[in-house]
């Protein structure tokens, strides 16, 4: 009956190699596994989620943010908002700490081949699509996919996440534009003002040939999807990820279950076809 | 498969040999009205004569507060050790409903990520059920499939008959444990340990107070999430969360860290329930589940439905202990009617 030859609900050392401050509250954390065999065999896809320990607090569910592709680290980036992420804030380079994962399906990426792909994210909404950016804007994969798009809004530009990606990196990707937007205008923002929902309509995308990708607030998803539906995308065509509380990762503590679906195992990417199947406890 | 009886004087023998070589588990009588099962040292601290227990015997197998691990932060590493299991047990005088209640827990803590904890208890654990004898005013086992005397998924299933217990062999781990112990058994010659526990079923069967019809319900379930009746049900709920203490099936548990220095600590899980509010909130605030009516529907839909969604069993075994002890008398039974009455207005 048994065949436990690994413990999933036992983490594998890590260690935090640098620490970005992305906004007051949100920073991206590079870890590497301390045994080179662990870093070599996990193969996360794009939009999986892993279990991150501070040893003597607890664990929380964090998307990995960074692709496959880049290999030898992982990144996750952690908004400050509950008790283990306030303490992974505490930390410096070179604490150890707990991953283990990689858990919960995937962005479809094989399905997406290709096609457009029209990323809609807001605040630290865009940690989970920055996998799926950056998997195929990787140059072994880019060929795959057709024009890339991204609309990414903050409430301030302090509040821009990744924008080294956003500002400076992936505007100088073929093929690839960057829509950015703050909610209120500031001095020194030169950019668009206004809510997602809003700038995408403005923007108008053709649903012709394209997966739409959207994560975020869940108030700017809901706008988002009313918005894609009015520019013709089908439920098909629209996915998203959803953030629950989880503990276990694995599908056995039993809270993050929206009707028999628990979204660690069955999630956490959705299409809004699945969601609009699901009761909704979300 | 083999059949033997005992006579009384030599279960007690044998009780006392098993508790001698495994840890064994058996029902203990706590006080009036109070059974729990627990390790003993003997046959004489073991009570035969329960009904049901008051905690479901689950929690030798998922115990409420288990260690995992261990973790010290000393210097530049880390070391994380494995928290010790127990070896060897027999959980002893297991009613049908708790069998079966087990059974609807292996494929939660099976599957595509073993849960080696529960594994390891449940590979190193013999089960020996015991039929009923009396039935319970909020028994209701055989309206989910069960019965006071059906054993299936115990290795071994005692029967108390004339003079003593029959004994039938229901898996090869069963027979091993009959076979080491063979001095205190005595072949079924005249063959009438089944056809005795049989007999019993039978008779028990009309025993039952209350009995409720599942047909349909599910399907009903299926195509039917918002109800006013949950509305109406949640009310009442104290959001005590006794129900899923004691609950053969229910399997929600928290993970939680200890560390006293801050440097080195244990990480262990224990039983949770999805009739508190804080079991889904978010670190943020978010609650998908944010008043006691989405929190009653889930647990019944989890009993009624979900379960069988994900694992094809039913949730619920009908062994009644949430009638007996829900401080404002929520019914399941009565919940799966008044359900069929709402499905039939519908």
């Amino acid at each position: 009956m048994s065949n436990c030859r690994h413990n999933p609900l036992k983490p594998y050392p890590a260690t935090i190699v640098k620490i970005i401050d992305e906004t007051p509250d949100v920073k991206t954390f590079q870890m590497v596994f301390d045994d080179p065999a662990v870093m070599e065999s996990f193969r996360q896809k794009p939009g999986q989620v892993a279990q991150l320990s501070v040893f003597g607090v607890g664990e929380a569910t964090i998307s990995i943010t960074s692709s496959p592709t880049r290999k030898g680290i992982l990144e996750f980036s952690v908004k400050k908002v509950g008790m283990l992420t306030s303490a992974l804030h505490c930390l410096e380079p070179g604490t150890k700490v707990g991953i283990r994962g990689p858990y919960g399906n995937h962005f479809p990426y094989e399905v997406m081949k290709g096609k457009d792909l029209l990323f809609i994210g807001g605040g630290i909404g865009l940690a989970p699509l920055r996998a799926l950016i950056d998997f195929v804007l990787a140059e072994e994969n880019r060929g795959d996919y057709g024009k890339i798009d991204i609309i990414y809004g903050a409430r301030s530009m302090d509040d821009l996440c990744f924008k080294y990606d956003i500002l400076d990196r992936w505007p100088q990707m073929p093929g690839t534009t960057v829509y950015t937007t703050i909610d209120r205008a500031e001095p020194g923002w030169e950019g668009h003002v206004g809510f997602v929902p809003a700038y995408l309509e403005e923007i108008n995308p053709s649903p012709e040939n394209k997966y739409a990708i959207t994560c975020g607030p869940p108030i700017m998803i809901k706008f988002v999807l009313q918005a894609l539906e009015k520019m013709g995308f089908s439920d098909d065509q629209v996915i998203t990820t959803l953030e629950l509380k989880m503990k276990c990762g694995i599908g056995k503590c039993g809270r993050c279950n929206i009707g028999s679906k628990y979204v660690c195992l069955d999630g956490p990417v959705f299409y809004l076809s699945q969601l609009k199947q699901l009761p909704p406890e979300f | 498969m083999k059949a033997y009886t005992i006579t009384r004087d030599n279960l007690g023998a044998w009780l006392d040999a098993l508790a001698r070589d495994y840890t064994l588990i058996a029902p203990v009588r706590e006080e009036e009205s109070v059974s729990l099962f627990k390790p003993v040292s003997g046959f004489a601290e073991i009570n035969l004569g329960y009904t049901n227990s008051t905690v479901s015997p689950k929690g030798w197998l998922f115990p409420q507060t288990e260690e995992m691990f261990f973790f010290s932060t000393g210097g530049d590493q880390i070391t994380l050790a494995d928290a010790q299991t127990p070896g060897p047990a027999v959980l002893f005088g297991l009613r049908p409903c708790d069998i079966k209640g087990i059974l609807a827990l292996d494929p939660v803590f099976n599957g595509a990520y073993q849960d080696c904890y529960y594994q390891k208890r449940r590979q190193d654990t013999i089960l020996v059920g015991l039929s009923c004898t009396r039935v319970e005013r909020d028994c209701f086992c055989t309206s989910m499939g069960g019965g006071p005397t059906d054993g299936g998924g115990a290795d071994l299933l005692l029967t108390e008959i004339d003079g003593g217990y029959g004994i039938e062999v229901l898996t090869p781990r069963g027979e091993k444990l009959v076979n080491r112990y063979q001095q205190y058994f005595d072949a079924d010659r005249e063959n009438r340990v089944i056809p005795a526990r049989e007999e019993l079923g039978k008779k028990l069967a009309g025993h039952f107070t209350r009995n409720v019809d599942t047909t349909g319900l599910k399907e009903f379930l299926d195509q039917h999430f918002e109800l006013p009746y949950w509305g109406e049900l949640a009310r009442r709920c104290l959001g005590c969360g006794i129900c899923t203490y004691i609950c053969p099936t229910c399997h929600c548990f928290d993970i939680f860290d200890q560390s006293p220095d801050g440097e080195s600590g244990v990480r262990s899980r224990c039983w949770d329930s999805c009739m508190f509010s804080h079991f889904t909130r978010m670190a943020g605030g978010h609650n998908p589940r944010p008043t006691q009516k989405e929190r009653v529907r889930n647990r019944f839909l989890h009993k009624l439905k979900y379960h069988r969604d994900r694992y094809n069993l039913d949730g619920c075994v009908g062994c009644g202990r949430c009638v007996t002890r829900c401080p404002v008398n929520i019914d399941i039974r009565q919940i799966i009617a008044d359900l069929q009455e709402v499905a039939r207005h519908e």
